[in-house]
């Protein structure tokens, strides 16, 4: 079969070149790097394949598509937390190679080209974290965009090349279908090339170092490729050690471009995020691109530093790395320190968690088609509001919005809110709308005209203290709900119109249990019953066939919750 | 020693290829389209009456995979009286392959013009290739409100079963 194989695809040639490679002082620790390498990029495209096989990506979809895979999908949040734990993890393999490279200086000729290509590596896997950050477009991806767009406008060209990654003046459907094409084919093609060369390179360079003769060898599959595999079954078990014990990766609420997120970097930009802090206004570029780009420089031609600067060339490397490596994890602790001593940015964080919560548990019903934030509308408050603007929200006012022609509903039957009305109902936040005119105003000085007797505040404050009882308040002042209820029975005029036994009928409307849910679900069914407002009713009737009675006790329950949270409690 | 570069490959295979199988099987496990199964109301009584088919649009609120849509068109119905007065219903689509069954009111037949399927107005094949006659849907009658609940069928066979 070999020999079959062998006459027509060459496979079994291939297979004996791969294993019988000598790898020069036989196998070491360090080598099993670029394989660790080649392992987590298989596995990326793999799982990104994956990830591409469930996602959408428009700004109407990603996010739900994306909280679909991750919470409503067996398994699928595994798929996004290895691809996302992966790139980190691609990430250290990378400098870790490097600096092996930079230890045993072998970027010297003749692997200048495999230095090169790490480098290299390290960017491009740098831009495809980047890229795939904001896929997801949760607020997370979306801030985190702004932010990298940001950056990227300041570069001479800036403004249109913004535009032209973006796909427009605003972030939308094209910033999506852009960076998605870039970051499923363009970035990992690029990534692809400097791996092979990494790869192939390097083991060009080990068979000339075997072919000169002068260290021992031994064939690649007698030795290292087992410590190549164990490397990978550790870095494996590493990597879904991490994404179960993180439970995947974190998948924040829609972006909303109104929200203000406290966007962070992925860990490995923390760096760069905190160096800007110390460059402000038109210095910051020095942090954003002089800096970097110096760095990346230093980087490329380090194998030729080497070289030219004699003895002295691979110390001088090796402490400028070392400086680099100091420089970026010292700015990455100051970071991340700072956060977590930052009241504020620890307050927000904790209710974007609160809100992710809320938005995928609201996801789980699917999402509308206008996509992203109208998750919300899941929301049981949500539709009841919705409820309310459709009947309610034309004649009463509500928080500051609604028409004035009927009695306002904000704070609606507090205390303060029956004292006001008691001291003046044809006011405009009452019945000053309507066609109810039948109470007079009882003030504090009286009215001689109508009769009215004064009624100074601690006997309405006693008077509103009865009616609080009546709507079945908890938190009465029992003695002075006493003292309302005297005055009530005795001197007070309440009585004349209003009557307080079930079902009996006055000429205002009965108040036993006014304002409560009970109260308000009847007066939106039907307000001209004879012991409401009777027939001469102002406010339209809902009947079954507008509202069903399931509807009409969650709306009667919203408006109820709008008093001051301190009155219910 | 090439046995054990395999076990361990196998194992790092493993990490990806479990939950990759996990997810890629998911339609089989869960459901990830849905429309409505309850009956859906599609006029008053007095629309259907007589031995004349009357097509009626059905509307439902719908799942499809992350998205929820309110009130969508997910499909249509015949919908007459037949000889004893009862009303029937009977989906538009065709037994055959799926496509739109219309009514020829000269000749009083349902026709589907993609084969050339005919049906008689009680819904059975006269001629063509349709392996069925058309698939009747439930009705529900409350009070003046004629409401019908919708699903569809697997396509080509003799027999009707939902999809
Ligand atoms: S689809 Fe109707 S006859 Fe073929």
């Amino acid at each position: 079969m070999w020999a079959w194989l062998e006459e027509r695809t060459a496979l079994p040639g291939l297979w004996r070149r791969f294993a019988n490679h000598p790898v020069p002082g036989g196998p070491r620790l360090a080598n099993v790097l670029p394989a660790v390498l080649v392992y987590l990029f298989v596995q990326q495209a793999v799982l990104g394949v994956l990830l591409a096989a469930h996602y959408s990506p428009s700004a109407t979809d990603a996010w739900a598509s994306t909280a679909y895979l991750n919470d409503q999908i067996a398994s699928g949040w595994i798929i996004r937390g290895l691809h996302h734990y992966g790139t980190s993890a691609m990430l250290l393999a990378i400098v870790a190679y490097l600096f092996s490279l930079a230890v045993s200086r072998e970027y010297r000729r003749p692997r200048e080209m495999v230095w090169i290509a790490a480098v290299g590596l390290l960017i491009v896997t740098m831009a495809l974290g980047v890229t795939g950050n904001i896929l997801p477009w949760d607020e997370q991806g979306y801030w985190a965009a702004q932010v990298e767009l940001g950056i990227m406008e300041q570069t001479p060209g800036g403004g249109a090349l913004r535009t032209v990654v973006q796909g427009g003046a605003e972030p939308g459907n094209l910033t999506l279908t852009r960076l998605c094409a870039a970051h499923a084919f363009v970035l990992p093609l690029v990534a692809a090339a400097l791996l092979t060369g990494i790869v192939v390179l390097g083991r060009r360079a080990q068979a000339k170092q075997a072919e000169e003769g002068t260290v021992r060898v031994q064939a690649f599959a007698a030795g290292q490729l087992l410590i190549d595999m164990l490397a990978m079954v550790l870095v494996a078990g590493t990597l879904v050690a991490v994404t179960i014990s993180s439970h995947g990766s974190e998948l924040f609420g829609p972006a909303d471009p109104t929200s203000g997120f406290q966007a962070r970097p992925e860990w490995y930009f923390l760096f760069l995020y905190k160096l800007r802090t110390f460059f402000e206004g038109s210095l910051e570029p020095i942090a954003t691109m002089v800096i970097p780009g110096a760095a990346v420089s230093f980087l490329v031609v380090v194998p030729f530093v080497d070289g030219m600067a004699g003895k002295v060339g691979r110390l001088g490397v090796l402490s400028v790395l070392g400086l680099m490596l100091a420089g970026v994890v010292a700015l990455t602790g100051l970071s991340l320190s700072q956060d977590a001593n930052n009241e504020s940015y620890q307050k927000a964080m904790a209710q974007a968690y609160t809100q992710a919560q809320r938005a995928r548990t609201f996801a789980l019903d699917g999402v509308l088609p206008q996509g992203g934030p109208a998750v919300f509308q899941n929301d049981p408050e949500y539709k009841v509001r919705a409820l309310y603007d459709e009947h309610c929200a034309n004649c009463h006012e509500l928080g500051g919005l609604g028409g004035e022609e009927a009695p306002s509903l904000t704070d609606y039957s507090s205390r303060e809110w029956l004292a006001a009305l008691i001291r003046d109902p044809n006011d405009v936040r009452f019945f000053g709308g309507t066609k109810h005119d039948g109470m007079s105003a009882y003030t504090a000085q009286g009215n001689v005209v109508d009769e009215i007797e004064p009624l100074p505040d601690d006997q309405l404050d006693a008077i509103v203290e009865f009616l609080w009882r009546l709507q079945g308040e908890s938190d009465v002042d029992a003695t002075l709900a006493a003292a309302g209820q005297t005055l009530w029975d005795d001197e007070a005029d309440c009585q004349n119109c209003h009557e307080i036994e079930a079902g009996a009928e006055g000429s205002g409307p009965n108040l036993l249990g006014h304002g409560s849910a009970a109260w308000v679900a009847r007066i939106i069914r039907d307000s001209s019953q004879p012991d409401l407002f009777g027939e001469e009713a102002q406010m339209p009737k809902f009947g079954t066939d507008k509202i069903d009675d399931e509807r009409l006790a969650e709306l009667a329950a919203f408006i109820v919750r709008q008093r001051a949270p301190a009155a219910t409690e | 020693m090439l046995a054990g570069a395999g076990a361990r490959g196998v194992c790092v295979a493993g990490v990806t290829a479990a939950p990759a199988v996990s997810v890629l099987i998911h339609p089989l496990r869960t459901p990830t389209t849905s429309g409505s199964d309850a009956y859906i109301p599609v006029g008053k009584l007095a629309q259907f009456v007589g031995t004349t088919p009357v097509k009626v649009d059905l509307f439902s609120d719908t799942v499809d995979a992350w998205n929820r849509a309110v009130h969508v068109k997910i499909g249509s119905a015949w919908v007459r009286q037949d000889a004893e007065g009862q009303l029937v219903a009977m989906s538009t689509v065709c037994p055959h392959l799926g496509c739109a069954i219309d009514y020829d009111a000269d000749n009083s037949k349902f026709i589907c013009p993609c084969h050339d399927s005919f049906f008689s107005l009680d819904g059975g094949v006269e001629t063509g290739p349709s392996p069925r006659g058309m698939d009747s849907l439930e009705v529900q009658t409350e009070g003046d409100l004629v409401a019908i609940r919708y699903q569809r069928f697997k396509q080509g066979t003799d027999a009707k079963e939902p999809v």
